[in-house]
């Protein structure tokens, strides 16, 4: 089990560092406005092709990358009951919380439980590796409850 | 775990006070307090007439009726005896304490008024678990409303009494919880073979019932305890009322309080997280500048 989680871990880092280069882009549509277009999706050759890292069928990470933001979104293995009702109660509580978190979405992708979106004025604040970091300690904290 | 306390702080306090303070001769105070209990049960302590040397104590449960057809008087009147008096407007039993004649057992008087609505609701077990120690079959079952959703079942076997609680989950993920209680519950048996045994239905009501016009839905549970001659004897008798009557409340409390834990469980985390977000965040140093004529500026992000 350990085994498996360390071999997804680092798959999802390298995906994460290889679609982690980020650069502005104002927007074509509206002058001086700038927008994440993963979010806006106005035009395709901005976007990247989206990159799903499964472990099994309850645990997958999507990642959808466009020129100036990524969104990484995170389904946690839910086995009960339970565990579902905990699992959605913390990441209710975290996207409550999401001004705090900076690169937290307030409303998760269909289908997975918890949403990233990463822009290119957030790694401009922050170290790359470290947000990387991040994500990757937050998907083994997670795991161990 | 903890288990809840069946006999009313309150009530006891407030009568211990004034008795202490009757035999150390002080003047009396007047009292007036209501008190809630669990269940919807209210007390009342008042002077009756404005008589401060007499302290009243009335106890009011919205099921009374049911209670009263299974003898509780007779077993009230076992109980209190003297102290019983005729009963306060709106409520369903009243004692009367003289404050000018502190019985000498008083605390075992204090200690007793505490356990005014555990008395009343054990008159229906105590008749219940009279039928099984006299092998008689065939009665009626007891149905008492203790609740506004929720009922209480008692019945009467031959070698055997069971006690069936329906109880209403008001929120949906009370009901997951709820049902890992209950699993921990059922192998009870396995912890300790003194143990009653447990069962559990969700939305259904169990076997027994099956027919009568008990309540079904989503939010609904059955718990069945059955309780042997073990728990029903002289000795056991009156430990068993007391933790059995208390049981819905328990169960509701416990749930209440796994929730708060978890609650308190993901805020540590949360901090936790943010914390490792915000090393993330390189240290933003003011840099000072200057220029050779002197003239400084600070780099702005």
């Amino acid at each position: 089990m350990a085994n498996t989680l360390k071999t997804y871990l680092d798959a999802v880092r390298a995906s994460l560092e290889a679609c982690l280069c980020l650069t502005t882009f104002p927007s074509q549509q509206v002058e001086r406005h700038n927008k994440p277009e993963i979010e806006v999706q106005s035009s395709k050759e901005l976007l990247l092709t989206p990159l799903v890292v499964a472990r099994n069928e309850d645990e997958k990470v999507l990642i959808e990358s466009s020129v100036n933001s990524v969104r990484i979104s995170l389904k946690i293995k839910q086995m009960d009951g339970m565990d579902q009702l905990l699992a959605h109660w913390f990441c209710r509580f975290l996207m409550q919380r999401a001004e705090q978190f900076i690169v937290l979405r307030r409303k998760a992708v269909d289908g997975f439980d918890l949403s990233f979106l990463i822009t290119n004025t957030n790694l401009e604040k922050m170290w790359k590796h470290k947000l990387i970091d991040f994500v990757i300690t937050f998907m083994e904290e997670v795991d161990k409850e | 775990m903890i288990l809840l306390e069946i006999n009313n702080r309150i009530v006891e306090d407030t009568l211990r006070q004034k008795f202490d303070n009757a035999l150390a001769g002080n003047k009396p105070d007047s009292v007036d307090i209501t008190i809630a209990d669990f269940d919807g049960v209210l007390y009342h302590i008042s002077n009756p007439g404005g008589d401060k040397t007499k302290v009243m104590i009335s106890i009011s449960l919205k099921f009374y009726k049911e209670l009263q057809e299974h003898g509780a008087d007779t077993l009230l009147q076992r109980e209190y005896g003297p102290f019983i008096t005729s009963t306060e407007q709106g409520y369903d039993v009243s004692l009367l304490f003289d404050l000018e004649a502190v019985p000498a057992d008083k605390d075992e008087v204090v200690k007793k008024a505490g356990l005014l609505k555990r008395n009343c609701f054990a008159s229906v077990f105590e008749k219940y678990f009279q039928f099984q120690q006299e092998g008689q079959e065939g009665q009626e079952r007891a149905v008492i409303h203790y609740r506004d959703d929720e009922t209480m079942y008692v019945e009467a076997k031959k070698d055997r009494v069971t006690v069936i609680f329906s109880t209403v989950f008001k929120d949906d993920d009370d009901v997951v919880i709820g049902k890992v209680f209950m699993q921990e519950f059922k192998e009870g048996r396995k912890a300790s073979h003194q143990a009653p045994q447990v069962l559990y239905s969700h939305r259904e009501p169990p076997l027994e019932l099956q027919g009568t016009d008990a309540a079904t839905g989503d939010n609904i549970a059955y718990i069945t305890f059955v309780l042997y001659p073990r728990h029903i004897n002289k000795n056991a008798r009156d430990n068993t009322i007391n933790l059995i009557h208390t049981f819905r409340d328990y169960l509701h409390y416990h749930i209440k309080c796994s929730k708060a834990y978890i609650h308190s469980r993901m805020r540590a985390k949360t901090s936790d997280f943010l914390k490792v977000l915000n090393r993330a965040r390189p240290e933003n140093n003011v840099k000072e500048k200057r220029t050779i004529t002197g003239r400084s500026f600070q780099q702005r992000n």
